[in-house]
Order: C-alpha cells, then sequence, then structure tokens
C-alpha cells in the first residue's frame, strides 16, 4: 500500500471521521427523537384536519356546527314594499347589516357576511347559521396555508421537519438486513400505493370532456319562467355500468371533478359498499 | 395464584406486564358490555321504529322499509354544497321537453304549490317519517314544459356536477316534488338549500340537494352514486341499496 494510500485510511480511521462512523446512527435517532417531538402538535393538527378534509363529501365541513333557532312574530303585510319588509326584518334580528336580501313569496329572507341565514315565512322567524367548532375549525384553517403570512414558512418548516423524520427512520436502525429485508418491502408498497393509485386513476385516467353550455338567451314571462331554445336530440344511449369507474355525464353539464374518488369512495366505504 | 399464573413476587419484573394485560383485559370487557348494553338500550328504546313498522302505507306496504330506523330530524349526510343563496337560484328544466323552460326562486314559488308528506329513507339505514314538505311536483314541470312522449327517466341535476337519476313511475309521482320547505321551515345549507329534490319513494340520495336542474331522458343516465356502485334503481322495500 502506497504510504498516501495509508495516510488516507489512517485519517479517515481516526479522529471526527471515525466518531462519525461511529455514531452517526445514534445521532439519526437522536435527532430524530428530537424532531418527533417538535413535530407533535403540527402531525395531530394536520392528521386530523387531513381526515376531516378528506371526507368534506361525506360529512360536510366539519368546521362548523350547524343550529337552528324559530321565533315568531307578528307576521308583516304582503302589501308591505319589499325595502320596508326587509328593513322590519332587519330590525327585529339585529343582527346588523345583512350581506345580501330576498323577498319571494311568503318569505323574506336575509343573509349574512357570517353565513347566518334569517327566513320569515309568515309568522316564524328562522335562523339558521354555523358556529366554527373550537379544535377541528382552527385545525382545518391552518391546514390550508392560503393568505396565512408567516404560518406558510411554519408549515414549510414542518414539511422538512416530516423529510426528516421519513428519510432519517429508513437508516436510524440497521437491523439485520439492512434495507435488503423488510424494510425494502414496506419501501416499495409505500411507494408503489400512490403510484398505483394516480396510474389507475389519475387526474390523467380520467379527463373528463365538457362540451359547451348553452348560451341562447330566452325570454321571460310573467310567471319568472324563461323558455328556453329547443335541445338538441338526446346523444346515444349509455350502457348501465353501475361499476364503471368513470361516470357517464350529461353533455351539457360542467364534468364530474376528475379528481373525485374512484367507483368505491369514503363515503360508499362508510356505508359499507362493495369494492 | 392459579397454576398458569407466574408467581410475580419471584419475578417483579413480570408484574408490570401481568398487570397491564389484565388491565387491558378488563377494558375491553368493560367497552364491549357497554357497547352490547348501549345497543340493547337503543334498540328498546326506540318506539319510533317500533310503531312505524306496525304501520302500513296506502299501497299496502310496511311503512318502514327493511333495515331502516327512524330519527326525527334529517341528518346531514354531506357532499358538495351548493351556494345556498334563493337570489341566484336558478332551476333548469330541459331534456326531451317541448319548452325547455329555467325558473328562479321567486318564479318557483308562484307555480302550483303543494305540501305532501312523506316519509324518506337514507340508505345508511335512518329513516325521517311524516315530514311536511312543500314544493312544486316534478309532473307539474313535465307539464309545463311538455314533456315528450318518449322520455322515461328523469335526471335531477345540482351543484358540482352531482347528478341522481330515476325512472318516470318515481320521480313523476304524486309525491316527488321540487322541494324548498319541510315542516314549515327552509332547509339549512346542508341539507340542501334553497331548494331541492325530493322522490320519497326511493333512497334519499335519489332526492337531490343544492338542485339545478331537471333533465327527461329517453334512456337512462346513471348518477353520481349509482356510478359507485349504488344500485341503480334504489327501491328502499326491495333493500336496493348497492348495484
Amino acid at each position: 500500500m502506497a504510504d498516501e494510500q495509508v495516510a488516507a485510511k489512517v485519517s479517515r480511521d481516526s479522529g471526527v471521521w471515525l466518531v462519525i462512523k461511529k455514531r452517526w446512527r445514534a445521532w439519526l435517532r437522536a435527532f430524530h427523537r428530537d424532531f418527533g417531538y417538535l413535530a407533535i402538535g403540527f402531525t395531530v393538527i394536520y392528521a386530523v384536519s387531513g381526515i376531516a378534509q378528506n371526507h368534506i363529501e361525506d360529512w360536510g365541513d366539519v368546521s362548523y356546527r350547524n343550529y337552528e333557532q324559530t321565533k315568531t312574530i307578528k307576521a308583516i303585510p304582503d302589501e308591505l314594499p319589499d325595502d320596508q319588509a326587509i328593513a322590519i326584518v332587519t330590525g327585529m334580528v339585529d343582527f346588523g347589516k345583512p350581506s345580501s336580501s330576498f323577498r319571494a313569496g311568503d318569505e323574506i329572507r336575509l343573509e349574512y357576511a357570517n353565513g347566518s341565514k334569517v327566513t320569515v315565512i309568515g309568522e316564524q322567524v328562522t335562523i339558521q347559521g354555523r358556529e366554527r367548532r373550537a379544535f377541528i375549525g382552527v385545525a382545518n384553517w391552518l391546514h390550508t396555508a392560503r393568505n396565512k403570512k408567516g404560518w406558510k414558512y411554519v408549515a414549510d418548516a414542518f414539511a422538512i421537519l416530516l423529510l426528516y423524520l421519513a428519510i432519517s427512520g429508513i437508516f436510524m436502525i440497521k437491523g439485520k438486513l439492512g434495507l435488503k429485508g423488510r424494510g425494502a418491502v414496506l419501501i416499495s408498497i409505500g411507494v408503489a400505493v400512490p403510484i398505483a393509485a394516480v396510474m389507475l386513476s389519475g387526474p390523467d385516467a380520467r379527463k373528463a370532456k365538457a362540451e359547451p353550455v348553452e348560451t341562447a338567451k330566452p325570454a321571460e314571462n310573467d310567471n319568472g319562467i324563461k323558455f328556453l331554445p329547443p335541445e338538441e336530440p338526446e346523444p346515444p344511449p349509455t350502457k348501465v355500468e353501475p361499476e364503471a369507474a368513470k361516470p357517464t355525464e350529461p353533455a351539457e353539464m360542467k364534468p364530474v371533478d376528475p379528481d373525485k374518488p374512484a367507483p368505491c369512495d369514503p363515503f360508499g366505504s362508510m356505508h359499507g359498499c362493495k369494492k | 395464584m392459579t397454576k398458569d399464573a407466574p408467581d410475580l413476587d419471584r419475578y417483579p419484573e413480570l408484574r408490570e406486564k401481568w398487570d397491564r394485560r389484565n388491565f387491558i383485559k378488563s377494558a375491553a370487557a368493560g367497552t364491549a358490555l357497554m357497547a352490547v348494553g348501549g345497543a340493547l338500550f337503543r334498540i328498546a328504546a326506540d318506539d319510533l321504529t317500533k310503531q312505524a313498522r306496525a304501520e302500513k302505507r296506502a299501497d299496502g306496504r310496511q311503512r318502514l322499509p327493511p333495515g331502516q330506523r327512524v330519527i326525527e330530524y334529517l341528518r346531514p349526510m354531506g357532499g358538495q354544497e351548493g351556494d345556498g343563496d334563493a337570489k341566484t337560484f336558478k332551476l333548469k328544466v330541459h331534456g326531451l321537453v317541448k319548452k325547455p323552460f329555467e325558473v328562479d326562486y321567486a318564479g318557483l314559488l308562484k307555480l302550483p304549490q303543494v305540501t305532501k308528506e312523506a316519509d324518506v329513507h337514507c340508505v345508511t339505514g335512518w329513516s325521517m317519517i311524516a315530514g311536511a314538505w312543500k314544493g312544486v311536483q316534478v309532473s307539474k314541470l313535465a307539464e309545463i314544459a311538455e314533456m315528450k312522449g318518449e322520455a322515461k327517466h328523469v335526471i335531477f341535476e345540482s351543484a358540482h356536477g352531482f347528478t341522481a337519476n330515476a325512472p318516470l313511475k318515481e320521480a313523476l309521482a304524486d309525491n316527488a316534488l321540487i322541494t324548498y320547505r319541510l315542516n314549515g321551515k327552509p332547509f339549512a345549507l346542508q341539507h340542501g338549500a334553497p331548494v331541492r329534490g325530493l322522490v320519497p319513494d326511493l333512497y334519499f340520495w335519489k332526492s337531490a340537494k343544492w338542485i339545478t336542474g331537471v333533465r327527461f331522458v329517453k334512456d337512462d343516465v346513471p348518477g353520481y352514486w349509482e356510478v359507485r356502485g349504488y344500485h341503480n334503481h334504489a327501491d328502499p322495500w326491495k333493500e336496493e341499496r348497492y348495484g
């Protein structure tokens, strides 16, 4: 062995290099543990709100608790002009200035910026609204970092922490077979599942075709009915295939979101639907 | 001490594990007992369901379809909500009709109104009975639009592209409505405000929330849930839950 090679080997096997070589897994573990502590709060927020976001089509927006109250009032005369009738109701409920008001038939409807709705039907006032739930309400709010200034950088830092936790987890305990045994199998499964999902039902697998919507301007009659020009004949019949992955879309509607869940989605699973 | 149990005094390191095992067993047994007790209490106390099971409909069928239990209020079942605003509401009636039309909320309220008592049955197993639903019969819309003779199915169209299909028999039944009021109150947003469909003789997912259109077609077009494994027809009395 040449002198230079020997010198290099001695250098590698001594001092800092030797310490790194012997201790790097222990350091990974130590950082993994400490970063794990740091990530607990974030993980709970993102995991719980992530489940809620995944199931928003099934459960609605769980950020809010819906409420409804009814009151009885003296009926507002039909002959009272709309603006006066709306002013009376606005004063009665005392929610401030409504963002929108509307009178139709025997109803007066007020809508407020906070989502509350007030509907007067005869002598009955129905107040419907929603309140933000304490934990899940803010967790959902935090989950989407849009328009939250500094929070997006905090969220970025958390994402980097998660990357560290994932990657360090691979190496922090060597095990008997290292990455050749169970580790390889589990990593492969973890990578294969999202790849398979994209291949089977990803955005490119289920592109929907949109057709232009009619733009003809029909005349309106006294009843508020607008008669429209006659439509084209129906498209050829579609075979009924309840299990088909791609929904048959009506020609004149917006396409169903291609990212919508595959045939048996979480709502179906909740009902115990067949796979 | 039983024959199989370890001598915990001689092996104190086992005591913790042994105690934990016993704790888990006890906790599991307690949980199971509470679950069974709760279920029995719920079954025993469910008078509304018992009463509905004992009643018959005018058509001779049992009032409560098999596998259903009665609850007192509509349960929110999710879905991608529409904007809920009566001011911007529009209903398009089209497809195989001679006079397709569009009507706004005020216009809908000017059409002939009916109030129908109807039971609704969710595929998840709950039913709400004896609701007073106010609105316009789908058959009246078909009449105004002059539905063509070759129409055989109705597609209820809703916000965000949701659709639900129903045969003419159920969709034009006397109790099938485009409805905006239940028991004298407007619908809350989670229940389809301002206007939803009502086809009470089919599972409740056919009663599309946040409705935007009624389309008459000759050939059936399975809707959102129907292409996702749910039954195309959805008769609660035949338990047509899944396709």
